[in-house]
């Protein structure tokens, strides 16, 4: 992670304000890049000290500093050594604690040992070692506006690493940010929502609460690059900085580089599941990944919703549960009841039950092998009367 | 009403209602879970609390490993498992201080004094779980063989890759500092190396979330100061016993010799570097001026913000480059190599890159972060059968590194300080009959480095007085 010395900020009240690079920022960048170009084949080391000294165009020296570091992180094809590094040290280092005396006979002779030339056993020397490793032409050009989105996200993230605590409104992906969040520890809890489509998060670790520690510094950064699939996001972080707590604020439309595109469905069970249904039922849409429902005081986070394309009020949320166990859909089912959700359908795979017993009572299940079958479903949500009950448990396949 | 490891805390999910807990020691309302929670060191203390008030309780803290029927708590079993550590008569009393503070606390004596031992025989003689925490790979390594060498179990190990598990296990700082949150509840003994790393908030919560109750700290030089100091003394205990450097040097420690030799510029290096130091003094005196109480980390931090401020801390770093590896200490160098050719050698630098030219220029082995395990560990070993006869290095030689047969050190730069200075000159005190190890200091004369070196010296000669 980023040394503190390179954060970009300044401080207005207790807010801090990340020094983004933006497209003013794109000539000296330039020539950032073309430096790095210019010192292919020479140690990294020269480079790293080139990018200390003065730009053909002006550059503000911290931006360029952070802007310096990423350059210097990238790696590029990488040429092998004459001499595996490794094998050129214990023979060169062995031989002269052996026969000591002239340096230059030392080398010569071990070169003629390994059939390369002195030159060649020098540069393979430490050639495998940072700093010291030679640049190396990178696979694809970069431009400066790549390298301005890298730099913004190492910075927004460097400065999540100090992060004691977040709130994050985000409009889609919300479920991957709590699984993100949850998978790593942290406690995560729904706030205050004013428009229903977006999820309202608090993140913070257990250890929080008694401290302000950077702790989890590390998982709440990370979030950034889920953040930047959300179709809206703001995010109101607690960091350590300048040895006080600093409020930051990142929202949707900070350049921040997205890191890639984001995968339509969590598997093929679900792609294909839409897929089906689309066919199945042309008079209604399918939705992934809706919007949470909140369930007491927990947020549900349902795979897909089914909406009649005539009738708004013929609405179902459907969840695919993976390795589930009687007691598991018992809790799950018991928190839907609590906050009033008769319209949520589990699909439930026979094939992954992980424990022996029988399935909770009055839940509304479909079960399948493998595949959902979409014509059940839609049998059962066009079927007159629903929603009557929750206490039909139906068998697909 | 039941007690649960969450993740490095204690949690109490479900209290009755009739149950206060609100002024229970160490407990504090979560309202994100809604349950009382506290830090896991404060473990015993809950319990202890909770018992006194008569609350009836069960406790589903310590991990509980059903593979382990005869002690599933997960208790070293058989003490047989250990050979009897043999100890000096100062770390027997080293050991015994510490069991009588009740199993906490720093035991602080000089590198080479052999802490480790103390170590190895507090784990054997408690029998307990224990995790030992070193702050690096290479000293991950070392434990390891240390604890093998009299421990017939198996040898757990987290960190630098590995993620094995046993009753005993080493596991580096950064490793515990990522994971306790699933270990903290697995281990009754932290063993804590060169523990002055803690105390000052960084990676303290590795030892916030451990339930380990036993605690010992090692280190040769123990923070100073006040807040630091009493932190340590939280999580790990105050120290129960001291020795300095004089207190076995002869004995128990090698004596030896610091010499500096003050070199000088050539009048090439000169000039260039009064121009960058009055390039950088202008900004500094005009920070000092505004800011009369600023330390170097405000000075950075100010700097960083101006152009001027730039040039001024490009300027300071070129100077330093400068004087890293100057002319004249290379002349010094191979001098003092080609005197010393039949003794076993350190040459410590400023950093990597001064490293690199010393083994470039002088053939020496460099043995620096970068290296990897393997071939660390094959260095090490042609070193101690003297295959190689010097090492070069920055900051890996430092700390606790167990290279017994070195007997001269070349400080031709240092980058840290006066501790480390005392941790490198202990790299040469381990003793064999009739040795009297050579330190020498490389000085540029009208220099930083005149400061520098007296504040170094004067640290070790502070640590070198006895300090019972």
């Amino acid at each position: 992670m980023l040394p503190g010395s390179l954060l970009r900020f300044s401080v207005r009240g207790d807010e801090v304000v990340p020094h983004f690079l933006l497209e003013n920022d794109l000539p000296w960048l330039r020539a950032l890049v073309d430096e790095r170009e210019r010192f292919v084949g020479r140690r990294t080391c020269e480079l790293e000290e080139r990018l200390r000294e003065p730009l053909p165009c002006a550059s503000p020296a911290g931006k360029r500093t952070l802007a310096s570091h990423v350059l210097l992180r990238l790696r590029g094809i990488q040429r092998r050594s004459a001499v595996p590094s490794r094998v050129a040290r214990a023979k060169l280092f062995g031989e002269a604690a052996r026969s000591p005396g002239c340096s230059d006979g030392v080398l010569a002779s071990v070169a003629a040992s390994l059939r390369v030339t002195p030159g060649e056993l020098s540069d393979s020397l430490f050639s495998d070692l940072p700093g010291e490793s030679l640049v190396a032409p990178l696979e694809e050009p970069l431009c400066p506006g790549q390298l301005a989105l890298r730099t913004n996200l190492l910075l927004a993230q460097a400065l999540l690493f100090r992060a004691t605590k977040l709130t994050i409104e985000a409009e889609g992906n919300s479920r991957a940010l709590v699984r993100h969040a949850k998978l790593r520890g942290l406690i995560c809890t729904v706030a205050q929502r004013e428009q229903p489509q977006v999820a309202a998060l608090e993140l913070s670790g257990p250890l929080s609460l008694f401290r302000r520690t950077l702790l989890y510094g590390r998982t709440l950064a990370n979030l950034v690059p889920q953040l930047a699939w959300c179709k809206s996001f703001s995010l109101h972080a607690v960091c350590s900085l300048q040895g006080r707590p600093l409020a930051l604020e990142l929202r949707s439309g900070d350049p921040i580089f997205p890191g890639g595109e984001p995968r339509a469905y969590d598997s093929r069970l679900e792609e294909r599941f839409a897929r089906d249904f689309r066919r199945a039922a042309p008079g209604w849409d399918v939705v992934r990944e809706p919007e949470p429902v909140a369930a007491g005081e927990t947020l549900v986070f349902p795979d897909f919703a089914l909406q009649h394309r005539l009738d708004p009020s013929r609405r179902w949320l459907l969840e695919l549960v993976g390795f589930w166990t009687p007691d598991y859909l018992a809790r799950k089912l018991a928190s839907y009841r609590a906050a009033g959700l008769s319209n949520l359908i589990l699909c439930i795979d026979e094939e992954r039950d992980c424990a022996n017993g029988d399935l909770p009572p009055g839940a509304l299940v479909l079960r399948f092998r493998r595949r959902v079958d979409a014509g059940a479903l839609v049998r059962l949500i066009e079927s007159p009367g629903y929603p009557a009950s929750i206490d039909t448990c139906l068998t697909g396949n | 009403m039941r007690l649960v490891f969450d993740r490095g805390t204690v949690l109490i999910p479900d209290t009755p209602q009739d149950v206060d807990l609100a002024d229970v020691r160490g407990l504090l309302w979560d309202p994100r879970v809604k349950a009382y929670r506290a830090p896991a060191r404060r473990y015993i203390e809950v319990m202890k609390d909770l018992g006194r008030r008569g609350i009836p309780f069960s406790d589903g803290v310590p991990f509980w490993d059903p593979a382990r029927s005869q002690d599933p708590r997960g208790l070293v079993t058989a003490p047989g498992d250990w050979s009897a550590v043999a100890l000096r008569p100062y770390q027997e009393a080293a050991l015994c201080a510490w069991e009588l503070s009740g199993r906490r606390g720093l035991v602080v004596l000089p590198t080479g004094s052999g802490k480790t031992r103390v170590a190895l025989a507090a784990m054997a003689r408690t029998g307990l779980s224990a995790l030992c925490l070193v702050p690096t790979r290479v000293l991950l390594e070392q434990w390891l063989r240390e604890i093998r060498a009299v421990y017939a179990d198996k040898v757990g190990c987290f960190g630098d890759g590995h993620r094995d598990l046993s009753p005993v296990t080493v596991a580096t700082f950064e490793s515990a500092y990522r994971h306790m949150d699933r270990l903290g509840n697995r281990f009754d003994f932290l063993v804590i190396d060169e523990a002055h790393h803690f105390g000052s908030g960084l990676r303290d919560e590795a030892l916030e979330m451990s339930i380990a109750s036993a605690r010992l700290g090692l280190t040769a030089s123990p923070p100073r100061s006040g807040s630091s100091l009493a932190r340590l003394a939280e999580l790990i205990g105050p120290p129960v016993y001291e020795l300095a450097v004089s207190d076995l040097a002869g004995r128990f420690l090698a004596s030896f010799d610091a010499i500096t030799l003050h070199l000088d510029l050539t009048d090439g290096e000169r000039g260039t570097y009064e121009e960058l130091m009055s390039i950088f003094r202008g900004a500094f005196v005009q920070f000092r001026r505004l800011v009369p109480e600023g330390s170097w980390q405000d000075f950075v931090r100010a700097a960083a913000r101006s152009a001027e401020g730039w040039r001024a801390l490009s300027a300071f770093r070129q100077a330093r480059k400068l004087l890293a590896f100057t002319s004249a200490k290379r002349e010094a160098l191979r001098s003092l190599l080609n005197r010393h050719q039949g003794s076993r050698t350190f040459v410590f630098t400023a950093d990597n890159e001064s490293a690199y030219a010393i083994a470039r220029a002088h053939l020496i082995m460099p043995l620096t972060c970068d290296i990897g395990a393997k071939e660390r560990h094959e260095v090490l070993a042609r070193f101690r059968t003297g295959e190689l006869r010097a090492l070069v290095s920055a900051r890996v030689l430092n700390e606790g590194l167990d290279v017994p047969d070195a007997d001269v050190a070349i400080v031709v730069g240092g980058a840290l300080g006066e501790r480390e200075h005392l941790q490198r000159v202990g790299r040469l005190l381990r003793p064999t009959p009739g040795k009297r190890a050579l330190v020498y200091e490389l000085v540029s004369r009208r220099t930083m480095e005149v400061a520098q070196a007296r504040r170094r010296r004067e640290g070790l000669a502070s640590r070198v007085t006895a300090q019972i």
